[in-house]
């Protein structure tokens, strides 16, 4: 069988390039777009996606860090390591402010944790973890706020002695710094109190989770898939709404795009059509002709974009680390299927000439 | 060959279906970046819309205060007298402002809640129906954000655990973020439990400079201007976002410029022949490089014309589906963009133009 469609989209090179990028351009934006959306939303949940807790217990009702007080007795904890599949269980105290220093700011967490246990920072970049007085703060906000290891900043109304550098804890929102669980108790007048209580478990955490929910009254225990998919829910809703309007306008621009670039194509290629028409295809036949030219440019196009995608996320990384973006499978499906369902519909209008031409037109010389 | 006939105009439309699309493509990117840059300057203009429309001339506030989004300032009521007995201050009253986070269906909203005395500085300056809040329990919300949650003037709900009732609906205060909920003065501080405190004392006076000096020097605490407020808000806000959306707009852009860029090679590309048939009558390859020049410009400039159009058009469809996103459009904008496409549509165009100026003209009698 001979791949006519194939073979007439690749004859005039320079054609059939113009068409591929014209339509890889328009989906190397969308996907751009919807994957620094994508990599603002993870951001906001990135201390419990590094945390090594299955499961999160915080005050009843309380389901998110962002913008919620949570406040749990200290005792919870001891309870919940009596509870089967409880391997572990440590309180942390959250609260935000500004991290300050010489006239600029940044929002922050601030998260206190036990010394030495698993609430803390999970990477250390520079330095050590916080001793009384100290603190350790994200590498990007340091870089942004010119700040060095050793170096004093002011949270909550005292001045604290940078011990260490973690990574990957700045989000569009705010950053994140640690000071041990005393200090930030102390500064907050808060006496035998936790934020929330981390657990590590054996088995199902699920379970767990339930059976802590069943044991202690006042409390509301989620698994870590859960409560980061509840934090990013509350965080978009809040703050990235922005960035999602902005990805979807591009998304519909990048469609328009699309489907006007695969209608040129097919208008330009109007000629050969119809002598392949004059030759004795049918409506069906030139139909299913540009459908496989319109697919062929598409897939190409998207091959192309993906890389592209690739591409800039890696140069965005080396540029501006606290900037991701994270190409998602939705994401690619979604702009796939719809540059495929415009590309359809760019190809198919320009037909509807085609089925009305008279075969013997194309045989005339162009005037 | 007469230098008279507007060649490229005429060769431009000549092709009336070729041109809507490459003005359709043009515009729709053109319009992208427009719609981008302007969603972001609306948010910029919105996140300041207390401190630039309540009609104060100074906010007193604790002394390092230097912005209401990332600040907690905190004023002694009493202070008030003092500043009675500043010469140049014409009226001083103290506002409350506090983020809550309102749980409306299940929905968690974050709202300014701003707490004034009636007829005092500081509560609504426009209201679309209703009144001010004048006892305790009422309040004025922000017309789009109650129309959002079913809310009408004399609807009673729940927020911070007390029931409200709805006594009037403002405009022009709501950002994308948060929203403006009014109440009392009393209620605010009840609320806060705060104690004979306030958040800013709002200045009338017709000599800012000078009574922001004599209040310093009798005070201790620092009087602000609204214009400085609001800068720093937006620097504060701007550092937040500013990283991701410009990235946005950045790529938005990138991909316009090549999109412009494409357009006007293929269009030349496709008019190879026609080129040819000018060549062949004689014009030499200046004159060829202007006509594939004027039209590059028509094309440049015509589409930008139809972007701004699709901008207004995307600005109207988004304020009415949320109305809580403005659009702020400056004309340089549109200069700068409309300036990088005629740069890239040149660009684009003298690779073409080379090859024109190689081509034999007798090869566009051939077949």
């Amino acid at each position: 069988m001979v791949p006519i469609a194939r073979r007439m989209l690749f004859t005039d090179r320079r054609r059939a390039l113009l068409g591929v990028a014209g339509v890889a351009i328009a989906l190397v934006m969308a996907l751009t777009l919807d994957g620094i959306f994508a990599g603002t939303t993870r951001q906001v949940s990135r201390f419990i996606d590094t945390s090594p807790a299955d499961v999160f217990v915080s005050q009843e009702g309380v389901r998110t860090i962002h913008m919620a007080i949570s406040l749990v007795p200290g005792a919870v904890a001891d309870e919940i390591r009596q509870l089967p599949g409880v391997v572990w269980a440590e309180p942390v105290l959250f609260s935000s402010d500004a991290l300050r220093v010489a006239g600029a700011r940044r929002p922050s967490y601030v998260i206190g944790y036990m010394p030495g246990g698993r609430g803390g920072p999970q990477i250390l970049v520079e330095g050590r973890d916080p001793g009384p007085g100290e603190m350790v703060i994200d590498d990007s906000a340091a870089t942004a706020l010119d700040i060095a290891v050793g170096d004093e900043v002011e949270v909550l109304g005292a001045t604290w002695t940078v011990s260490g550098l973690t990574t990957g804890m700045t989000s569009i929102v705010n950053t994140s710094v640690y000071v041990t669980f005393d200090d930030l108790a102390t500064a907050l007048a808060s006496e035998r109190t936790a934020s929330y209580i981390l657990i590590g478990t054996e088995g199902d955490p699920e379970a767990v989770a339930k059976s802590i929910e069943a044991a202690i009254p006042g409390v509301e225990s989620q698994t870590r898939p859960r409560f980061s998919a509840e934090e990013r829910s509350v965080v978009r809703e809040m703050s990235t709404d922005l960035l999602n309007i902005m990805s979807f306008a591009a998304l519909l621009v990048s469609l328009a795009v699309i489907g006007l670039v695969l209608y040129t194509s097919v208008l330009s290629r109007l000629r050969d059509i119809g002598v392949m028409k004059a030759l004795g295809l049918g409506r069906i036949g030139v139909t299913r002709l540009v459908l496989i030219q319109g697919l062929w440019t598409v897939v190409s196009a998207f091959a192309l974009a993906v890389a592209a995608t690739f591409g800039i996320g890696a140069i965005v990384a080396s540029v501006a680390p606290d900037i991701d973006v994270v190409v998602e499978t939705a994401s690619l499906v979604r702009a796939g299927a719809g540059a495929i369902l415009v590309a359809a519909i760019g190809v198919i209008v320009p037909l509807i000439k085609v089925w009305r031409v008279d075969p013997a037109t194309v045989f005339r010389r162009p005037s | 060959m007469s230098g008279r006939v507007p060649a490229a105009r005429r060769m431009t439309t000549a092709d009336p279906k070729r041109l809507v699309v490459s003005l359709l493509g043009v515009g729709a990117a053109i319009g992208l970046v427009l719609l981008l840059q302007g969603l972001w300057n609306g948010q910029l203009v919105q996140i300041t819309a207390y401190e630039d429309n309540v009609g104060a001339d100074l906010f007193v506030a604790q002394s390092g205060t230097e912005s209401i989004l990332g600040d907690r300032s905190t004023v002694p009521l009493a202070a008030i007298e003092e500043l009675a007995g500043v010469p140049e201050v014409q009226q001083a009253d103290p506002v409350h402002i506090h983020y809550t986070v309102f749980d409306l269906h299940g929905e968690k909203e974050l709202v300014l809640l701003v707490g004034s005395d009636p007829g005092d500085l500081g509560g609504p300056w426009e209201l679309s129906g209703g009144r001010a809040p004048a006892a305790t329990g009422d309040a004025v919300l922000d017309r789009t954000f109650a129309e959002e949650h079913d809310i009408g003037v004399g609807t009673e709900f729940e927020m911070g655990g007390r029931t409200f009732r709805t006594v009037g609906l403002s405009e022009g205060t709501r950002s994308w973020m948060t929203s403006l909920v009014f109440v009392t003065a009393e209620t605010a501080q009840e609320m806060t439990g705060g104690g004979e405190v306030a958040t800013f004392l709002l200045v009338r006076t017709d000599e800012p400079d000078a009574a922001a000096a004599a209040i310093r020097a009798s005070t201790g605490l620092d009087p602000l201007l609204p214009a400085t407020l609001a800068e720093n808000d937006r620097e504060i806000m701007a550092g937040i976002m500013e990283g991701p959306v410009l990235l946005m707009i950045g790529i938005a852009f990138a991909a316009a410029t090549l999109v412009v860029a494409l357009t006007v090679y293929s269009g030349v590309v496709e008019r190879l022949r026609e080129y040819g048939i000018v060549k062949a009558m004689g014009a030499g390859r200046f004159r060829i490089l202007r006509l594939i020049l004027g039209q590059t410009i028509l094309l440049a400039v015509a589409g930008s014309v139809v972007g701004y159009l699709m901008y207004l058009g995307g600005a109207w469809l988004v304020g009415q589906l949320r109305p809580q996103f403005w659009f702020s459009l400056q004309w340089r904008h549109l200069m700068v963009l409309s300036g990088a496409a005629i740069g890239m549509g040149l660009v684009a165009a003298i690779i073409p133009a080379r090859r024109l100026g190689r081509l034999d003209p007798a090869s566009v009698y051939r077949g």
